[in-house]
């Protein structure tokens, strides 16, 4: 008995170490979503003729001071570069670069990083080489995040508020409602999400404008993704329907509404929030799949899925395969952390 | 046993009549179609856009176009793909083999990590190894299959050049591991969870007490019983492999069910996609009825339960 005690309390502590590691990646995420123009050095849609599907920089040091080389193109067709070691640019901090909005409002120039000017031509420091058209690969990264991030979230709100509004009336209202809605929740969940989600995507012309596109995988997922949400809250209001606080205040003649949203709605929350945040890869991936098709965010504006059609480029995926794969990494991180949110708070029972 | 397929087989009958009229509804009222694009060039005439439309059945009322569609589909005919210029039945079944061999080798990899590993960590009870399954779990659980995909189209990039023949086997099997990632953590967490369960049965003590050795009990008495929810999982894993051969086809370029639907979207060939979504409904029903056939024909108890 007191063994098993002290085990369960070992494994809740190792858990939640687990869980804080989890939610650290995702609130570096987070960070780098909100300063994406603060950290980026340069503008994503930015291009270098100069240097196109270049690896990444590499940083020297002297001394203490990081400083880089310029390069030249070597060979074109296979796309080397040789640095020029005659003049060296030391890296910045702080550097003064293009013009971006912090959070949509102050406009600033200042960056964490970057080349401080000198003399005319300045070299670029790409961390994560460049694509096909020279753009710096890190700062189209951050972007990719906030944006790919901006409509994850907002996708897993709207089909939430669906989901708990068709889950509510249908455990609530029972009787011919609630099978017919729940035979409409069953065929959502069997079917193959993609195929799905492709299929709505069909209807919409291929080419749209990036609000457009954005609002357009809004309403796809908030079509598909409602099912989960919702069978999970008509679950739970089932179960508190029968409860005493609820009988009580139908009791006293509290109006339905009310018991809805005052003294049912409350109850169910915590549950659905550890289901919400694990809905979060299941949106992600989803845009990062049509963005990678063609058919979700397209370019100029970067997503971690349109990012990934440079993989398509063998020549570049075999000399820099870590530079070319760089969103399915960040993409793979944040499923990650999520798992790991989700299951120690599976496992805490909320 | 027969009221359980007569359920099973209208609950999928309906099923796939709703997903079919609320796909074809979406499609009917955003108003695009294969002809809408033909607009944008100026040597074809409006004229000729409507009378296309005519011909196609596009100016029907959409009720109409769907009562039509649906009584072709009933007897087999799925239209004419406005793309590949073939009707849409016979694209979808050769493209479907393919699809079908990549999904079953999948399976077979799933099967291959789950039941191994499932008896050995029940076999010998060693933390290690559970670790190493909890482990395994998460980590197949957490990386996507594009991902997966995209790691694997790195390494064959590596390996040769040769290797990215859309025939070669090398590349077939990194396919097929590519999808089965998520398959291999639902079937050992459900078969690993349930053995271990089934083991503090007591016919499992009765077992013991009979003096078999612990290799005979597991694979004898307790595998039978634990696979029962594999078997429902198993029959709905189905969608998933379908809806997971986009992406893996897509970027290992293969050619099948999925990267149909993906050219499907992209030209807005409302027959295809129509075509491909009934399909994939059906094959995704079918493998539910076959998951819960398959645990009628292993579990007497739910045989005689007959529901």
């Amino acid at each position: 008995m007191n063994e098993h005690l002290s085990r369960d309390g070992f494994s809740r502590r190792r858990i939640d170490r687990v869980a804080v590691f989890g939610w650290l990646i995702v609130g570096l995420f987070a960070l780098s979503a909100v300063f994406a123009g603060f950290l980026a050095p340069y503008d994503y849609s930015a291009q270098s003729r100069f240097e196109p599907s270049a690896p990444a920089t590499a940083i020297h040091f002297n001394g203490l001071t990081p400083i880089i080389y310029s390069r030249r193109v070597e060979d074109p067709l296979r796309r080397t570069y040789t640095e020029d070691t005659s003049s060296a640019f030391p890296v910045g901090f702080f550097v003064r670069g293009y013009s971006y909005k912090l959070f949509g409002i102050g406009e600033t120039n200042v960056h964490l990083f970057g080349i401080r000017s000198t003399s005319g031509i300045v070299p670029r420091i790409n961390l994560l080489g460049t694509d096909q058209l020279g753009r710096d690969r890190f700062s189209r990264l951050l972007y990719a995040v906030r944006f790919s991030l901006i409509v994850t979230m907002i996708g897993v709100l709207i089909a939430c508020l669906v989901g708990i509004a068709i889950g509510g009336v249908s455990g609530y209202a029972g009787g011919l409602v609630d099978t017919f809605l729940m035979g409409a929740t069953d065929a959502m969940l069997a079917l193959p999400t993609l195929i799905l989600i492709l299929g709505v995507r069909a209807a919409f012309p291929l080419e749209l404008p990036m609000t457009r596109a954005a609002m357009l995988l809004l309403l796809i997922f908030a079509l598909t993704g409602w099912a989960e949400i919702a069978r999970l809250t008509r679950g739970l209001v089932l179960s508190l329907r029968q409860r005493e606080f609820v009988v009580a205040a139908v009791a006293l003649g509290v109006s339905q509404t009310r018991v809805l949203f005052r003294h049912i709605l409350p109850n169910i929350l915590p549950s659905l929030r550890t289901r919400a945040i694990l809905l979060l890869p299941t949106f992600l991936l989803a845009e990062v799949a049509l963005s990678y098709l063609g058919v979700g965010l397209q370019e100029p504006e970067p997503s971690l899925g349109n990012m990934l059609t440079a993989a398509s480029d063998l020549d570049q995926l075999r000399s820099q395969p870590f530079s070319v794969l760089s969103p399915a990494i960040a993409v793979l991180l944040f499923t990650l952390a999520v798992r790991l949110i989700g299951r120690s708070e599976r496992a805490q029972g909320i | 046993m027969i009221k359980l397929l007569l359920r099973k087989f209208l609950q999928g009958l309906m099923m796939i009549l709703i997903v079919s009229a609320v796909t074809f509804a979406l499609l009917g009222v955003a108003g695009g179609d294969a002809l809408s694009q033909l607009r944008d060039n100026p040597q074809i005439s409006e004229a000729t856009i409507e009378r296309l439309r005519s011909v196609y059945g596009l100016d029907q009322p959409l009720p109409v176009r769907y009562f039509r569609w649906l009584s072709d589909a009933v007897t087999g005919d799925l239209g004419e793909s406005m793309y590949f210029r073939v009707p849409v039945s016979g694209l979808v079944w050769a493209r479907a083999l393919s699809t079908f061999l990549l999904g079953s080798a999948a399976f077979a990899i799933a099967l291959a990590f789950a039941v191994p590993l499932s008896f050995i960590g029940v076999r010998y009870k060693s933390t290690t190894i559970a670790a190493f399954v909890n482990l395994l779990i998460l980590v197949t659980a957490s990386t996507p299959r594009i991902v997966l995909a995209l790691f694997a189209l790195a390494i064959s990039v590596r390996l040769t050049a040769s290797a990215l023949e859309g025939s070669s086997p090398v590349l077939f099997w990194l396919a097929a591991l590519a999808l089965s990632a998520p398959l291999i953590s639902v079937f050992l967490a459900q078969l690993h969870g349930e053995l271990q369960r089934t083991m503090r049965e007591d016919f499992i003590k009765l077992a013991r007490a009979k003096g078999l050795s612990e290799s005979t009990v597991i694979l004898r008495h307790a595998l039978r019983p634990a696979l029962n929810p594999v078997l429902t999982i198993a029959g709905l894993s189905l969608g998933s492999l379908l809806g997971g051969s986009v992406i893996v086809e897509s970027v290992l370029g293969r050619q099948g069910l999925g990267t149909l639907m993906v050219s499907a979207v992209r030209a807005r060939d409302l027959p295809l996609v129509m075509g491909i979504v009934l399909f994939t409904s059906t094959a995704v029903w079918l493998g539910n009825a076959l998951g819960e056939l398959l645990q009628a024909v292993n579990d007497k108890r739910i045989r005689d339960l007959g529901f």
